[in-house]
């Protein structure tokens, strides 16, 4: 797909921080940093040191707080090591689960390689066939911004694919886990715990 | 050793419940099969079903950080496979995670290390080595270790692995 079909990481980032609300919002990889540096709250958990997991690791917020919108961040390539976790999610039916797929068609913080099935993959089409309530998918973020409201009110799984330009940036250790006496990942999901708590 | 013998499952079943658990996060286990079915009876525990183990650690890591207290039940096939979020989402999250791992192909006279088959006889060397304290219920006297393992897993804030020695009957 070429890149003038894609819309830029940082204004999807900026459609969803606008409704972010009370939302526990789980990111992993490409989307960590910056989706922090916009909107993030007490109530970010970050998918850190094992690629794969954000999608369940949200799972398992959302069966846990079911009143609590719970929205996953996650990226294309990470969702391709744990692909089976569409189908776990839709057999679990977590209420106000939204999935969100930013797919760029690299892994971005490995230095650009191509995602295997770049171009040819369809995430809406995993997740219809896994059972999701509801899969869309996105290449222009006006579009996305319009559609955003309604499908934030249904009730079941939703997984939404943007697509979105590499950022080109590659990895970079976020502020908060730079020289840590803990791993960072053990005090974050320590602070989400405590402020769903309170 | 001693022979082992099977646990009954109504006894785990109860120490689990016993133990304050809420939720089961599973790979169902051929080893375990008559426990998940209880598990799956039952009104007092929720059980999630995943279709791999590192999906069940990261869905358990979610459930706690929601106030829940959940285990894991897999096999020790999917011990192996789900290292890297035992490791990740366990010890560096300093997770109280407490994981029932059923030991299919064990010989009930010989210890599991020396065991002929590998799955059986690298479980222990293999938590060794991820420093998981494990304990091994081999017949129904063993079956309080479940409550202590659960109490020091909540006590180191770290992964606690139980293995089910013979099947559950």
């Amino acid at each position: 797909m070429p890149e003038r079909s894609r819309m830029p990481l940082d204004s999807a980032l900026d459609v969803l921080g606008r409704r972010r609300g009370d939302a526990v919002v789980v990111s992993t990889m490409t989307a960590l940093a910056p989706w922090r540096a916009r909107a993030g709250t007490d109530r970010d958990l970050v998918c850190l040191g094992f690629m794969g997991g954000a999608s369940t690791l949200g799972l398992g917020v959302a069966l846990a707080r079911p009143e609590t919108p719970v929205w996953v961040l996650d990226g294309d390539g990470s969702l391709e090591m744990q692909l089976g976790s569409l189908i776990t999610i839709a057999n679990a039916a977590p209420r106000h689960f939204l999935h969100v797929v930013l797919n760029n068609g690299v892994y971005d913080t490995s230095g650009a390689q191509r995602v295997p099935g770049e171009g040819m993959v369809s995430f809406v089409g995993l997740a219809e066939a896994a059972g999701y309530a509801q899969a869309v998918r996105f290449e222009d973020v006006e579009s996305f911004d319009s559609a955003l409201d309604a499908l934030l009110e249904v009730d079941d799984p939703v997984l939404v694919e943007l697509m979105t330009q590499p950022t080109g940036v590659g990895y970079q250790v976020p502020e908060f886990a730079q020289a840590p006496r803990r791993h960072p990942f053990a005090a974050n999901w320590r602070g989400v715990r405590d402020a769903l708590a309170r | 050793m001693a022979q082992a013998t099977s646990v009954p499952a109504s006894a785990l079943y109860d120490a689990i419940l016993a133990a304050g658990v809420t939720d089961v996060v599973a790979v169902p286990d051929t080893h375990q099969r008559s426990l998940i079915d209880l598990l799956l009876a039952s009104d007092a525990v929720r059980f999630v079903q995943c279709t791999t183990e590192d999906e069940a650690m990261a869905v358990a890591c979610g459930l706690i950080v929601g106030g829940r207290r959940p285990m894991l039940q897999i096999q020790h096939a999917g011990l192996y496979a789900c290292v890297n979020n035992l490791r990740g989402v366990g010890i560096d999250g300093e997770l109280p995670l407490v994981l029932l791992v059923g030991l299919l192909g064990r010989d009930p006279s010989r210890a599991p290390r020396e065991t002929f088959d590998s799955m059986v006889r690298l479980a222990e060397p293999l938590l060794d080595a991820l420093e998981v304290p494990h304990f091994l219920i081999d017949g129904p006297d063993d079956v309080h270790s479940f409550g202590e393992a659960v109490r020091l897993a909540e006590e180191r804030e770290r992964p606690v692995a139980v293995l089910v020695g013979m099947q559950t009957v």
